[in-house]
């Protein structure tokens, strides 16, 4: 289950913690590695960014088939969270949606991160976040 | 340094192969390539080494001693490859290169995989193991991420996607071993299920059984087995991060690209001289993304390289002759390789009702892995009569 590799990222992920490579730039979220997912650096230097709650939906699909403990239709986007200070590259993150309507979605649209209990792991509850249209947004 | 050679390919149907044992469906491939050598083979003293392509969904093994017991070849090097849904094709890709390299003098190239067996444990692990970034990111989802994308971008209409469908049916429905044998419309497509919007269910391949064996020899012996041997002309295999997903991977597989060229480059060929393809459509959309990461047609204009017909059977470059995944089925490990023994079977003519007319150049490719950089990795042969 899912355990370990969450409780790895957990700080990251509930505080939009992602790590800026100084050699090309690359956003690496959550991961923290020694190495760079893009440009190779090996050793890599990475500097701690801070994302934006706010990012951008650049493709995204809407599952209707899943195992019967996950409610369908499951909206599901890969979505560029900007730095929040507006410097640097997004970091491009899966994330799934809530209180969207298929007819909401496109690529291109605004979509806001909210935190919540994802869902639980046995007796612990799984917190990380979803993303929504946001409330002024929305048609 | 000698050139590496197909001299025969042996496959069984693929379909629901529930009362099959993984032995059965490699002595069924196994068999079906003794028998088929022109001139005969005496299996365990001509065949020196063997490549295992499997996945071992249903858990059986993990070794390439498991076709040694399945073949009774004892006393040889047997070595399981494990790629991703590249798997089959890597084996073939590993025994290619021992053979040139002149170590390896008739290797077996085999691959297997029984996906019915624990279908729910995959979508299960699938759906379980990512919090945020992809609890429930299920395939249709990864490639579905690339049919929206590339509809906004490009103006790929639905329909299109669908087409590429429609023609792999009809195709398969001419392929005696395909899995699924049924013809579909557009609209069958478009009203077909909705797995994970935009695709529906005639999007997708089936979740199928198989194996497949081809062999592999050098210019010394291929005569020894056959009059008409295919030669293995150039090959390629690449990587792409999982995580970083430049744009260009939200619509299409840039190590497919890489992987192209690389065996573009050793073959001396380019996207023109080939005649026939096999290519990897796990989901309608990746065949027509695919297209453009050959270089069969421009970035962005798959949609209207199928509309214009180009791939279909009777078209000018036909891709998928044998209806490909979409209705042959996709048992990870001999997807590869029985694509490599219709490429091989295509240019000697052998193909059946499915033949491309004086093929002479052939292409097999295969992608696998999901994420941000969906097909992350690929693999490409160029073979030629």
């Amino acid at each position: 289950m899912s355990g370990p590799r969450y409780h790895r990222t957990r700080e990251q992920d509930q505080r939009l913690l992602a790590f800026e490579c100084q050699s090309c730039g690359y956003v690496s979220f959550p991961d923290e590695k020694r190495t760079c997912k893009r440009c190779g650096d090996a050793p890599a230097t990475f500097e701690e960014v801070q994302l934006a709650e706010r990012g951008e939906i650049k493709t995204f699909v809407v599952q209707e088939y899943l195992p019967d403990d996950i409610e369908v239709p499951q909206p599901l986007a890969i979505v560029d969270l900007p730095q929040e200070d507006g410097s640097g590259e997004s970091a491009r993150v899966y994330g799934l949606l809530t209180e969207t309507d298929l007819d909401e979605l496109s690529v291109g649209t605004e979509v806001v991160a909210r935190f919540r209990e994802l869902f639980d792991d046995g007796e612990r509850p799984i917190n990380s976040f979803k993303f929504s249209v946001p409330r002024e947004v929305k048609r | 340094m000698t050139d590496a050679h197909v001299v025969g390919s042996g496959i069984i149907d693929f379909g629901e192969k529930y009362e099959w044992s993984f032995d059965d469906l490699l002595e069924g491939a196994y068999l079906d390539l003794v028998e088929s050598v022109d001139h005969g083979i005496n299996p365990t003293a001509d065949i020196d080494a063997i490549w295992y392509g499997t996945l071992d969904i249903a858990n059986e093994g993990s070794s390439g001693a498991s076709v040694a017991h399945a073949t009774g070849l004892f006393e040889k090097p047997a070595t399981q490859i494990v790629n991703a849904c590249a798997t089959g094709s890597d084996a073939f890709r590993n025994a290619v290169q021992a053979v040139k390299a002149g170590d390896v003098e008739v290797a077996l190239v085999i691959g297997a995989e029984k996906m019915l067996d624990s279908t729910e444990g995959l979508i299960g692990s699938a759906a379980l193991e990512r919090v945020w970034r992809g609890r429930g990111v299920t395939m249709p989802a990864f490639f579905g991420m690339r049919a929206t994308r590339h509809m906004d971008q490009y103006e790929t209409t639905r329909e299109q996607i669908a087409e590429v469908s429609v023609k792999n049916h009809e195709n398969g429905t001419k392929y005696p071993h395909a899995h699924q044998q049924f013809e579909c419309s557009v609209d069958d497509v478009k009203d077909s299920a909705t797995v994970s919007y935009p695709l529906n269910l005639y999007d997708c391949c089936p979740v199928t059984d198989g194996a497949c064996a081809v062999l592999v020899t050098n210019d010394e012996r291929a005569r020894e087995f056959t009059d008409a041997p295919v030669r293995v002309a150039g090959y390629g295999l690449s990587t792409d991060s999982f995580m970083r997903g430049d744009d260009l991977a939200l619509t299409n597989f840039p190590a497919s690209r890489q992987a192209s060229s690389m065996a573009y480059e050793r073959s001396g060929y380019g996207p023109d001289d080939i005649d026939v393809a096999e290519v990897h459509d796990c989901f309608s959309i990746t065949e027509l993304i695919t297209y453009e990461d050959l270089g069969f047609c421009e970035q962005g204009e798959g949609g209207a390289f199928i509309d214009d017909g180009i791939p279909h059977l009777d078209g000018e470059k036909p891709v998928n002759p044998s209806g490909g995944l979409l209705s042959k089925g996709h048992p990870i490990g001999a997807t590869g390789v029985a694509q490599i023994a219709e490429i091989f079977e295509q240019l000697r003519g052998e193909a059946g009702d499915v033949q491309v007319p004086d093929a002479e150049v052939g292409m097999q490719h295969n992608i696998g892995i999901g994420r941000n950089a969906t097909g992350a990795v690929s693999c490409v042969n160029i073979l030629e009569r």
